[in-house]
């Protein structure tokens, strides 16, 4: 048994008379011996009282976050899930950051309760209570985004993902929580996973293109594969892909070449025969990477993309002439299609009784409130961008790299280069 | 240098020529073609090889051209080009519907004179060799690079068009002067063009441009020419006083081989503005019978500046342009046709290029080319034809540009789905209506879709700026160079 100083009866006190947090929290990360530290947390005390019970949630935040994030981590120690959930509601947000990588073990630590529970849908609420709660705005990426999200994917929940998607990540501290850059990666990409399930297609794009552009020396394995949802997503949402920032790296945009992927997206939406060839032959492909259901959904909506294509050529055409060039056989179908297509607002058209689709296009209208959001939106990105720049203009790196550059000019360099290659060539030529 | 090239040459220009066997060209009253007036233009080498071309394409012509051929084939010193003009008869024969007569009825080569011309070639070819090997013993810069001139001169002749391009090649190791830089690039370039390989050359304009310029450097320098060079310089620049005049008319075969690899990759406005620049035809010397007759440069530069250029292009560099008129006068159907054009009467431009399209397919240099530039012709006469209007009827339009109205509408449907045309056609009225814009709500439109845009990718470039200002960047794993990541992502 371990000496008195390190009991967790002795701990307890240290918790609940302390003042001081820092301290505290010192005393708990470095206090005790490494090998022992987790066993000794999830130790029961010698009144074999669950500390647990006696702690006050919200008061003693840091010292229940240590106990409990320890006791979720190993199996000899279980935690009433109400217990957890009534953490997650209470905690003090400013004690728990002091003690960010405790919070990681406490998020990973409740997603696992509930999977040895068999209750993922459980862990749901704790964690978006967390999440809620922790940092102090929603603009910042934490490690209990990504274990969040997956949590509501597995718990078949892409629904409560949303009130935290809808803040776009913008800030990123490493003292708040003890990222890596999977955190990043991970988090965008299953947050485009969830918008996709959700067919919020816009939104999914923009997740996975963060995803896709994440900065880095080498491409990830989880870029590639966010690439190719991304691509399938453009093509759902728009019928077409459009090119990737210049700052995402080239070798991702390289490897979809050689993919069916290109070959997709080559045919789409025009080609339905190759298209349905290429489904057939590339189904096993398409399943493993998990994207069969996304790619059913891109050929189902092709044909709305060529009608779309044709409102632009056409004023007046028969049912039956848009059969033909979309590559659907019975009128019927046609009808329902454009049908659905004018209720979503894709197209505007009318359909007569002989069958004569006659399309127009209103210019597109803005009220008075859109214009002044819009313009109010730019402002105030304006004003974010001022601020940066100030700021940036204010931080030594900048100074220090703008007064190096300005002594040493760069192009007298270049310019000698050039001449260079020309009296080089004129050499070879003449005299060889 | 360009020692590799040979294999490659050789084996492209042979695919092209089976790529290209199975469209058959008719010749009849609508689309008539004077086989002897025609090839009466050439001399050499290109004259076999246009009629073998005619031979492959043009069933109707096929025996008359068999005959002409084996009558140039005497006048060369190829034998094997016998073989080929064969093999292009038997070929289409069996293609053609109408039985042709067969190759054993028709005039065949005169067996002593090959065997006699093989052993004269034999003969030459050693004689040749022994004394570039003479030379090389000796290291007579001058005497080496003539050897291998002549040896490349001979190949040529003989048709063995990679050992040629490797001995011309390989004279410009023993150049001296840029003069002589100039006659092997020259010669090469001619070889290109003979041979129809057209990716090299103007890799060999270039070098060519840049030893005319350092040669009318030099002889402006020294007005007399220096006793060591004038011989050597003797075959194409052989007057080096007259400097202006011999630069033009180097210029020129410059110019005609630059448009000519233009119009084989498909850059015809680049092809038209060459032709259209070209000096008049003496400036060419003797390219004008051995590779391409004059009449030939009116058709290529008009078509192709029928398909690309402007029509006030083509007014001034056309009309207004003496020394390509002087081209023009060969093919009075070509200015028939700009006319035409120019007067919109498209009608008149369709038929005529119709009517000539059997002339335009059997040219050697613009046969895979004359069904893209027809459409390129036909695609602007339309756009030009619906400019100024509002709305017009389709049936009009068949009727200036005499198609039936669903062909129209087929055109007019292409050319909206390219952006050529901004209209739309009211398919069940046959109707086609220009489009109205209202420019104000499409710069609403645009400048919210901006704005939004904007915003939405500062917010992912702030982001990545923090990622890596918290220097949370992708790493390779430890142990893994970036490189064997890229692999193990290639394998899955």
């Amino acid at each position: 048994m371990a000496p008195d100083s390190l009991s967790l009866d002795r701990i307890l006190n240290d918790i609940t008379t302390t003042t001081n947090l820092a301290s505290l929290n010192h005393t708990l990360k470095n206090g005790l011996p490494k090998e022992s530290r987790e066993t000794i947390l999830s130790s029961p005390l010698a009144s074999n009282q669950d500390p647990l019970t006696i702690l006050d949630m919200r008061q003693n935040t840091l010292g229940v976050l240590y106990i409990m994030s320890a006791r979720l981590n190993t199996t000899n120690a279980p935690v009433p899930p109400n217990l957890v959930t009534n953490f997650c509601h209470n905690f003090l947000p400013e004690q728990a950051r002091l003690a960010p990588e405790r919070v990681t073990m406490l998020a990973k630590g409740i997603m696992r309760l509930a999977s040895q529970h068999n209750n993922i849908s459980w862990a749901v609420d704790p964690l978006q209570n967390l999440l809620a709660r922790y940092p102090p705005d929603r603009s910042y990426l934490t490690t209990i985004h990504p274990i969040f999200l997956q949590t509501c994917l597995m718990a078949n929940q892409p629904t409560a993902a949303l009130p935290v998607l809808r803040h776009p990540i913008a800030n990123i501290s490493t003292a708040l929580s003890d990222l890596t850059y999977n955190d990043n990666l991970i988090y965008h990409y299953l947050g485009g996973m969830a918008l996709a399930v959700l067919k919020r297609w816009a939104e999914a794009e923009e997740y996975f293109e963060i995803c896709v552009t994440a900065p880095g020396a080498v491409p990830a394995a989880l870029q590639f594969e966010a690439l190719k949802k991304l691509r399938l997503v453009q093509l759902i949402s728009r019928g077409a892909v459009s090119p990737l920032p210049k700052y995402a790296h080239g070798s991702l945009s390289r490897l979809l070449k050689n993919s069916v992927y290109t070959d997709l997206i080559n045919a789409y939406p025009q080609n339905t025969e190759r298209l349905h060839m290429l489904l057939d032959k590339e189904k096993q492909a398409f399943s493993s990477d998990r994207n069969l259901g996304l790619v059913l959904q891109v050929i189902d909506r092709a044909p709305r993309w060529t009608l779309k294509k044709l409102t632009a050529t056409y004023v007046t055409l028969g049912l039956g002439d848009i059969a033909r060039v979309v590559g659907i056989s019975s009128e019927d179908e046609v009808r329902a299609l454009i049908l659905s297509m004018i209720e979503t607002g894709d197209i505007s058209a009318q359909i007569s009784a002989s069958g004569t689709v006659t399309f127009s296009d209103p210019p597109p209208q803005f009220t008075k409130e859109e214009v002044d959001t819009v313009l109010y939106d730019a402002q105030r990105q304006s004003d974010v961008l001022e601020a940066l720049e100030l700021e940036t203009a204010r931080s030594k790196e900048f100074i220090n790299k703008a007064v190096k550059s300005q002594d040493g000019g760069s192009w007298a360099a270049n310019t000698e280069e050039e001449m260079y290659s020309l009296s080089a060539w004129d050499n070879d030529s003449m005299f060889g | 240098m360009d020692v590799d090239i040979p294999e490659e040459t050789a084996q492209s220009s042979t695919q092209y020529r089976d790529s290209r066997r199975p469209t058959l060209v008719i010749v009849d009253d609508q689309h008539p073609f004077d086989l002897d007036g025609y090839i009466a233009n050439y001399t050499g080498r290109t004259a076999i090889d246009r009629l073998i071309h005619i031979i492959s394409t043009c069933p109707t012509l096929a025996p008359e051209a068999f005959q002409l051929a084996v009558q140039h084939i005497h006048l060369s010193r190829d034998p094997s080009l016998y073989q080929q003009v064969m093999s292009a008869y038997d070929h289409v024969s069996g293609a053609s519907e109408a039985p042709l007569p067969s190759g054993n009825d028709l005039p065949s080569i005169d067996t002593k004179w090959a065997d006699e011309m093989m052993a004269k070639n034999q003969a030459e070819r050693s004689k040749l060799e022994v004394e570039l090997k003479t030379y090389s013993n000796n290291m007579i810069k001058e005497s080496i690079r003539m050897g291998h001139r002549d040896l490349g001169d001979f190949y040529r002749s003989v048709g063995e068009y990679p050992t040629a391009l490797k001995h011309y090649t390989k004279s410009r190791e023993f150049c001296t002067t840029s003069q002589h830089v100039l006659e092997m690039c020259l010669s090469v370039l001619e070889l290109l063009i003979e041979q129809r390989n057209y990716s090299h050359l103007p890799t060999y304009v270039f070098k060519a441009d840049a030893a005319l310029e350092a040669a009318s450097a030099a002889a402006s320098n020294a007005k007399e020419g220096d006793a060591a060079t004038a011989p050597a310089a003797a075959p194409l620049l052989n007057k080096r006083k007259a400097v202006s005049e011999d630069r033009e008319r180097v210029q020129s075969k410059l110019d005609f081989a630059t448009a000519l690899s233009s119009l084989a990759s498909g850059n015809y406005q680049k092809a038209a503005h060459s032709f259209l620049k070209l000096g008049p035809a003496k400036d060419l010397g003797d390219w004008m019978t051995r590779l391409v007759a004059p009449g030939d440069i009116a058709v290529y530069g008009v078509l192709c500046a029928l398909a690309s250029l402007k029509r006030s292009a083509l007014k001034t560099e056309i009309l207004e342009n003496s020394t390509f008129g002087v081209y023009i006068e060969q093919e009075p159907y070509v200015r028939e046709l700009v006319e035409a054009y120019l007067s919109s009467n498209f009608k008149t431009v369709l038929e005529l290029l119709n009517r000539y399209s059997s002339r335009h397919s059997l040219d050697i240099y613009l046969a895979s080319h004359v069904v893209e530039l027809t459409n390129m012709i036909r695609n602007w006469a339309v756009v030009l034809y619906f400019q100024p209007f509002a709305s017009i009827k389709l049936d009009r339009m068949s009727g200036a540009f005499g198609w039936t109205v669903e062909e129209v509408e087929e055109q007019v449907v292409n050319l909206i789905q390219s952006g050529s045309i901004h209209g739309r056609v009211d398919s069940q009225n046959k109707i086609l209506y220009a489009k109205q814009t209202d420019y104000r709500a499409e710069l609403f439109a645009r400048a919210i879709k901006a704005g939004r845009d904007i915003q939405s990718t500062n917010r992912k470039v702030l982001l990545r700026m923090r990622l890596q200002q918290a220097d949370l960047t992708i790493k390779a794993p430890k142990g893994y160079a970036a490189s064997s990541i890229a692999d193990l992502m290639q394998g899955d």
